[in-house]
């Protein structure tokens, strides 16, 4: 255990293979453990240690990838341990906020009525959470980047579909627990769908993949289903 | 460019190289070579980068025409590999001379078979690697005629002394088998599984057939059972290492391999070892696994010596090169400079 001297959280550093450590921050705020794992990836990714092969922070966790044949988990410790200082000093850059259109209930959102049952809230009244304040982006998810959000003012978790479905389109608007995300790609998945966006996240021959960061946000606003093709393009 | 290569046969083939370690960062999966020793080696034993495009067939019969002369070397799973119907060995650099079809068949015991080129191939690049990503749909599957440029590289005299005999004593082979022992470490979050990790360990897992280069699922055999969580607290989504050991649900072990999702909420029960990944990348459905624990330190070591075998490889073969008065390949020199990797640069 690594005590870092700012925001009196503590950082945790756990083998993960030979091959990979996984950082765990336990502090009293999930805002500051997610500040520091991201300050610690973006200054690992500048210092670029001998062998660092990846860094993928997520919420309160950060897993750092190396070649064990040129380097191991003491070494990668120490570095990390002397950069945990530092995490005060990395530039904040000014985060944007993107504007998504989404068509909510029916075929677009299968769930909303699920959703709002849950929750005991009408489903406008699940779609006014959910377009009410911007939310927060934590990280980039599998599959293909897709943006992890802090999700809506719910007041209570949403649990996960008992049995996942095969296929969720691309576009997909899903809440699950407390986060939310946009589906970049066709996979299989066990959120709950509130509806869907014709904006696509992440297009391959884009440089970078994706316009978004985490520490950006996404606003969410309703559309009419006869106007999905016409909204239909890439977020930017 | 000076030469092409044409798909006559494309089984389930694609360019690829050692994965987009960029990836992680931006949540797209690293894929690559599944069997990294076995790549590295191909490039090794041609005198190319050990991460320089190569293809890698899976299972299936591939075949192809080359429009110019390329010294290429062939290692994965045991194979019939020919050049115009005549045998060509694998695991060690031979000719394959313009206007004559390669083909490769028969891919047994193993799934992946690697082709490696003297020169370069030429290959789209995302995030610095050429790796498919079918999940973000870049790249893929070579298709029939489809074709690939080739600079063919300077050592360009046929019957090459290239050092074979060198070479072979060298270049130890992946021991193919119906039965494979995967060495594992423990995982950050074997705790939560209480005495029951142990059953990992306790027996045999076949590989099912639902299996592919994002992950195994494997079921226990007669006499082994898969370990239970005692303890299912709920956890943000984290990254998860190539080589994770989970139990999603119900009897099955999923082993998550170079494609997986790069973040996800299971508990890590074990790691296979870098060593271990290459051996996974051979493995067949229906094949058994037995996963073996070893320490930390063991699985280092492991994975140092057999880089260093590589790595002495690549060094004999630039020798050879330069003697030959080509001077080595670009890339070559490259991977001396900026990586040393040179012999024993590894093992200190």
């Amino acid at each position: 255990m690594t005590n870092l001297r700012s925001g009196g959280c503590a950082v945790d550093m756990l083998d993960c293979g030979d091959s990979a450590l996984r950082v765990v921050v336990e502090g009293p705020a999930a805002s500051s453990a997610w500040r520091i794992v991201h300050g610690l990836a973006a200054l690992l990714r500048q210092a670029a240690p001998q062998g660092l092969l990846g860094t993928l922070p997520t919420y309160d966790s950060l897993l750092v990838e190396f070649d064990c044949a040129r380097t191991d988990h003491a070494t990668l410790r120490a570095a990390i341990g002397q950069l945990a200082d530092r995490i005060d000093g990395v530039p904040a850059r000014t985060p944007r906020t993107f504007d998504v259109p989404v068509v909510y209930g029916g075929e677009h959102g299968p769930d909303l009525d699920a959703v709002a049952a849950h929750l005991d809230l009408s489903p406008d009244e699940v779609i006014a959470r959910h377009t009410a304040e911007p939310l927060l982006i934590r990280c980039f998810g599998s599959p293909a980047g897709a943006p992890m959000m802090d999700g809506p003012a719910f007041g209570r978790p949403v649990p996960r579909l008992a049995s996942p479905r095969p296929h969720v389109p691309a576009g997909a608007v899903a809440v699950a627990g407390h986060q939310a995300v946009v589906s970049a790609c066709p996979a299989p998945g066990g959120w709950h769908v509130l509806g869907t966006t014709p904006l696509r996240m992440v297009v391959p021959d884009r440089e970078p993949l994706a316009p978004y960061r985490p520490g950006d946000s996404l606003r969410f606003h309703a559309i009419d289903a006869s106007d999905f093709e016409a909204c239909a393009g890439v977020l930017s | 460019m000076n030469g092409r290569v044409t798909i006559t046969r494309p089984g389930i083939s694609a360019v690829t190289d050692l994965g987009r370690f960029a990836g992680g960062a931006v949540g797209q999966m690293t894929g690559g070579a599944l069997d990294q020793y076995s790549a590295r080696v191909a490039n090794a034993l041609v005198g190319a980068d050990q991460g320089a495009p190569l293809v890698e067939l899976v299972a299936a019969d591939f075949a192809a025409r080359t429009s110019a002369n390329l010294l290429i070397a062939v290692t994965g799973a045991p194979a019939d590999v020919t050049v115009n119907g005549i045998p060509m060995p694998q695991w060690e650099p031979f000719w394959w001379p313009a206007g004559t079809e390669l083909a490769i068949g028969s891919i047994r015991l193993g799934m992946r078979v690697y082709v490696a080129v003297h020169g370069s191939l030429d290959a789209p690049l995302l995030l610095g690697s050429c790796a498919p990503d079918s999940v973000l749909g870049f790249s893929g599957h070579l298709h029939r005629g489809d074709t690939i440029d080739v600079e063919p590289g300077p050592v360009r005299i046929y019957h090459s002394p290239l050092g074979l005999p060198v070479m072979r004593a060298a270049v130890s082979q992946p021991g193919f088998s119906d039965h494979w022992r995967i060495p594992v470490t423990d995982g950050p979050d074997r705790a939560q599984f209480g005495a029951g990790a142990e059953r990992l360990h306790a027996g045999r897992f076949v590989i099912g057939t639902n299996s592919n280069h994002v992950g195994l699922r494997l079921s226990p055999e007669p006499g082994a059972s898969v370990p239970v969580r005692e303890r299912t607290d709920e956890v943000l989504s984290r990254g998860v290492p190539i080589g994770a050991v989970e139990v999603p649900a119900g009897s099955e072990l999923l082993v998550l391999h170079r494609g997986r999702g790069v973040t996800a909420g299971y508990p890590v029960l074990a790691v296979v070892t870098r060593v271990g990944l290459s051996l996974l990348g051979q493995a067949r459905p229906g094949q058994s696994v037995e996963f073996v624990r070893v320490t930390l330190e063991e699985a280092i070591a492991a994975a140092r010596a057999e880089q260093a075998a590589i790595d002495g490889l690549t060094w004999r073969v630039a020798r050879l090169v330069s003697a030959h008065g080509a001077g080595g390949s670009p890339q070559a020199r490259r991977s001396f400079a900026g990586r040393g990797s040179g012999p024993g640069a590894v093992a200190s």
